[in-house]
């Protein structure tokens, strides 16, 4: 059953991208940032994956979380926070600058060749189940992607500080007038998208094995168009425009026929387009409320 | 006629002044700066040559994004397809059967003097931008910016996978004469500084202009953004890939691969430095990248000062022209130039302030 095998494929690879999606998507919510520079958050967690896994893996994971959640914090206060009364393209242009600039310390620190290592080999193995071979991988990435989709959505509408985040993506001023503190309420969002970068890189690293300096940049690529397809100013048509994404990526590689699928990627692109110039306000959009000329 | 404020007594220089100012001033740094570097050093030619390269570009992009105050992160696919043409039409015949076998049998044989090359590239790169324009200039913020970088991957892409346009994914086309000299190409830059001056004071470019500073108020007043949008696109296409021809005949090696995020950051960090809302912010920009570039350059092959050797770690430019950008937009988020046109620098002072009141809105 070819068919199923493949659709199972799709749906971990959207899962990735549209974990991805929902990291950028939440900062971008609060700050209107949206992070190029996630990209770099994945790899320093990657990098911590692969060169602590073989000395120790349960470290390795919580090192992972860590870096990742430290790197995003970093990044802030650093950086995004001397920005925060500029437009959203100066914030795009100054993370764009990040990224570069964090590649090329990576390359000077760790070397331009890929780090590898085998992290959690166990989970490359595939289970058969008769008619169709299950990839563990992509099992435990829909399973991670769940899990922490649903964690971001109670701690969204349960607790405390995620009431006042989705208070300040309605409306910062608003929501600063009414008591929510800023602050930490961007610091909170930072924190968190870090450690949903973690987990984008522990999938990324066992399906590869290997880490590079440009290690984040595809997937923060494909999760930011996603986000953008599925409509920035709204969380869940940009988790779901993600997902869209890698559907459509693996499903053109996995059909497309041969002497086209070099082109896969560009059929990805048109298609960006093509929803960007139909629905300019995104997939999911409520509909009104953008100016357009 | 307006009056000094400061000096109530003094008589304005005229405004016509200011105005060839902002063009005058722009092309004399720009040959002054040629002047000095081409007496330098041999590496300092070398780094000369790409510098005007990336000014045709950089000014290329800022004639959309400074008039328009639309951020295009794809403007390199115009310097693509800019140096494609110049490639496909100067490498001789043979060759092109040797690197690309596959290559269409017309532009197998089209074979041009390089400057109708150049030529040919701009109309190339300007119907690029029209259709591109006509697709996505409706688009605005972030959705552009997004929808201009699909372009570029668009169009790398197919540069990439398609052998009848090129050479197999990977490999490189060579061959390409070098036929400009550093004087033909600083006259090409310094025409494409003229042109984007001359863009800029149309009705097009102060419709755009109108526009940038206030979404609402522009279409209200009827203009139609969309169509100057569209305008200002395929004349920025044009000029950017006239740049890509130059590129094509300075690099002499050219592949779709290089036209990655790291160059497009390059030419943006340029623009945005400089200050990405005037022509003057685009060639300051220019310049102070590249001499800095040429400094880092020669301090990581190592350089000595009275006796210490200095060597930076290879890769540092990246790294330092990108906290160069991130202090100028904290800092001044206007760039350098703080988004104005060159002023006229005696006194009394004119001003001719085209800056926005703030930077892009949402």
């Amino acid at each position: 059953m070819n068919f199923l095998q493949a659709l199972i494929d799709a749906t971990s690879a959207g899962a990735v991208y549209a974990l991805a999606a929902l990291g950028i998507g939440l900062v971008f919510g609060v700050l209107r940032l949206a992070n190029f520079a996630y990209g770099e958050i994945i790899t320093a967690s990657a990098y911590t994956l692969v060169i602590v896994w073989p000395m120790n893996p349960v470290l390795a994971v919580l090192g992972a979380a860590l870096v990742g959640v430290a790197v995003a914090l970093a990044m802030n206060y650093a950086v995004f926070t001397w920005l925060r009364s500029q437009s959203s393209a100066t914030l795009l242009i100054a993370s764009f600058g990040l990224s570069i600039l964090l590649q090329r310390i990576y390359e000077g620190v760790f070397g331009a060749n890929v780090l590898s290592a085998s992290v959690a080999g166990g989970l490359s193995t595939s289970i058969d189940l008769g008619a169709v071979r299950l990839n563990l991988l992509s099992v435990v990435t829909i399973v991670l992607a769940v899990l922490l989709l649903v964690g971001v959505q109670l701690f969204l509408t349960r607790t405390s500080i995620g009431l006042q985040v989705q208070a300040a993506s309605a409306d910062f001023r608003i929501a600063r007038l009414l008591g929510v503190r800023s602050g930490l309420v961007i610091a909170v969002t930072f924190a968190i998208s870090g450690f949903i970068a973690a987990a984008v890189a522990f999938v990324l690293t066992v399906q590869s094995g290997t880490v590079g300096p440009s290690f984040g940049v595809q997937p923060t690529l494909f999760g930011l168009i996603g986000a953008v397809i599925g409509g920035l100013r709204n969380l869940r048509g940009a988790v779901v425009g993600g997902f869209v994404v890698g559907v459509a990526l693996s499903l053109l590689t996995s059909w497309l026929p041969p002497e086209i699928n070099p082109f896969r990627t560009a059929f990805v692109y048109l298609l960006v387009i093509a929803v960007l110039v139909l629905r300019p306000n995104g997939l999911f959009s409520a509909g009104a409320g953008k100016v357009r000329t | 006629m307006r009056r000094d404020r400061k000096n109530p007594g003094l008589v304005p220089v005229p405004e016509w002044i200011g105005d060839v100012w902002t063009l005058v001033a722009p092309l004399g740094l720009l040959y002054l700066v040629t002047a000095i570097a081409s007496g330098v050093s041999s590496s300092a030619r070398v780094d000369l040559g790409y510098m005007l390269v990336n000014l045709v570009i950089v000014v290329g992009l800022s004639i959309f994004v400074s008039n328009s105050g639309v951020l295009s992160f794809g403007h390199l696919a115009f310097v693509a397809v800019g140096a494609w043409t110049m490639s496909l039409l100067t490498i001789p015949v043979e060759m092109k059967d040797s690197i690309m076998p596959g290559l269409l049998p017309v532009l197998r044989d089209a074979s041009l003097p390089p400057l109708v090359a150049v030529v040919v590239a701009a109309v190339v790169g300007g119907i690029l931008g029209l259709i591109a324009g006509a697709a996505l200039m409706r688009l605005h913020g972030l959705e552009a910016g997004i929808a201009t970088f699909a372009l570029l991957m668009l169009v790398v892409q197919v540069l990439t996978y398609s052998t009848a346009l090129g050479p197999k994914s990977g490999q490189s086309m060579v061959g390409i004469p070098q036929t400009l000299d550093l004087q033909a190409v600083l006259v090409i830059a310094l025409l494409m500084v003229v042109a984007a001056w001359a863009y800029g004071r149309s009705r097009s470019a102060r419709f755009l202009r109108a526009s940038r500073d206030d979404i609402t108020a522009a279409p209200a007043s009827g203009i139609d953004v969309t169509k100057h949008r569209i305008i200002a696109f395929t004349v920025s296409g044009a000029v950017a890939a006239v740049g890509g021809a130059l590129w094509a005949q300075t690099n002499r090696v050219v592949q779709a691969s290089q036209f990655n995020l790291d160059f497009t950051f390059t030419t943006i960090a340029m623009l945005v430095i400089g200050g990405m809302f005037s022509l003057w912010g685009a060639v300051v920009g220019v310049i102070v990248v590249s001499v800095l570039n040429h400094v880092l350059g020669l301090l990581e092959s190592g350089m000595q000062f009275g006796g210490v050797i200095v060597s930076l770690p290879s890769g540092s430019r990246l790294i330092i022209v990108g906290l160069v950008l991130i202090v100028v937009l904290i800092l001044r988020p206007g760039g350098l130039t703080g988004g104005r046109e060159a002023r006229w620098p005696l006194r009394p002072r004119l001003t001719l302030d085209l800056s926005p009141k703030s930077v892009i809105r949402k």
